[in-house]
């Protein structure tokens, strides 16, 4: 770290290397899928590049870089659960709203069906194996290999096209 | 992974030759500098109370003010820690503040317990409240311009330490300039506000210290 504060762009670009190396461990027992730890990463070594200057390299390393990704993975962790908490508060108020619009005749099966179709294939597959054959998100998410609060995220994003084009 | 290889690349392309911050000890004690010259202007203005000389013959008024050092040098130590992602792996001393609120308590106790019969209280109230905050507004405004340049992990606890800090300059002139000895109107408008204080410094932190 001494020789990267020096401007040693090489030696820099190793330390950032092996960060990476260290940390990815660490962010997948915490996190779900690949992408969200790829993700964090970045934010990671964006964050550490950021404060380079707070570390005068005479204390180990791996505490200063370890509470830089800890904070991150905090920040990220708060923001999904709060987008969760959000989704969710969504989801009720579609949840009240779809028995009256499904009831009315102009909406048939075959309808939903198409429209379903018309989904990007990954909302596609996810509402078909939870609404048509019956699987939880738990089920679905484990068949397609997506973590369970990704299929719900990728459910509801569906509800809501469905619920605009159905209403048109 | 080609993504974060890029990133690397990028940011190892950016990197030049970087000032390392300051130590801490460094940093606190120029905060501790500034903001001692800061409080004997304040009370070379103010004035300081008549009777300093023979108050500091009085154990307790000696402990108050030394409980309002303690709490001054201390919140200013771990201050500066708290904006370093790590604490500069010295956590132990970022708790200091804990201790010195703690002995400013337990003297407070004492005073209120030696106050018999009890000092008649001041005519004003809340002003001195109000003056405090307004002593410590260039404190704050300072101490978080220059953590803002680091990098805290801690956001809510460092700006609520730092805000200790500026209110311990504000309450330690008072107390060195005002002639008040009424134990409950120091405590209900000296030392509770600093309640109000760590609050707001928490909420602050949050808002001006992300990175």
């Amino acid at each position: 770290m001494k020789q990267s504060l020096a401007g040693d762009q090489r030696t820099y670009a190793e330390l950032l290397q092996a960060t990476s190396r260290l940390l990815q461990p660490y962010l997948s027992k915490r996190l779900n899928s690949a992408s969200e730890v790829d993700d964090v990463l970045q934010e990671i070594l964006i964050s550490v590049h950021k404060a380079r200057h707070t570390y005068d390299g005479k204390r180990p390393y791996k505490p200063w870089v370890y509470a830089i990704a800890k904070f991150r993975l905090h920040d990220h962790l708060r923001a999904h659960y709060n987008d969760q908490l959000h989704h969710a508060d969504d989801l009720s108020e579609i949840e009240e709203i779809l028995p009256e619009d499904v009831t009315e005749p102009v909406l048939s099966y075959e309808s939903i069906s198409i429209e379903v179709e018309k989904l990007p294939e990954k909302q596609a597959t996810i509402l078909r194996l939870m609404h048509q054959e019956g699987y939880t998100a738990r089920e679905v998410a484990e068949k397609i290999g997506m973590s369970e609060s990704a299929v719900k995220v990728a459910a509801h994003r569906a509800y809501k096209v469905l619920r605009k084009k159905l209403e048109e | 992974m080609a993504d974060i290889d890029e990133l690397i690349g990028k940011l190892a392309g950016e990197a030049r030759t970087v000032k390392p911050a300051p130590h801490p000890f460094m940093l606190s004690t120029k905060w501790m500098a500034g903001a001692t010259a800061y409080l004997l202007v304040a009370l070379a203005i103010s004035g300081t109370r008549m009777d300093l000389a023979s108050k500091f013959q009085e154990l307790l008024f000696a402990l108050e003010i030394v409980a309002l050092l303690a709490i001054f040098i201390s919140s200013s130590l771990s201050a500066a820690l708290l904006s370093y992602p790590d604490l500069h792996q010295k956590r132990a001393i970022a708790y200091a503040p804990a201790g010195a609120l703690a002995l400013l308590v337990l003297v407070m106790f004492f005073a209120w317990r030696a106050d018999d019969p009890p000092t008649p209280l001041p005519v004003h109230s809340i002003q001195c409240s109000l003056e405090i905050t307004l002593l410590s507004l260039l404190p704050i405004g300072w101490t978080f311009y220059v953590m803002r340049q680091y990098a805290s992990t801690h956001q809510r606890w460092a700006g609520s330490i730092a805000l200790f800090f500026a209110f311990s300059i504000g309450a330690l002139w008072l107390r060195l300039a005002e002639n008040t000895d009424s134990i409950i109107h120091l405590v209900q408008w000296h030392y509770l506000p600093l309640i109000a204080f760590g609050i707001t410094g928490m909420w602050l932190g949050k808002k001006f210290l992300k990175w």
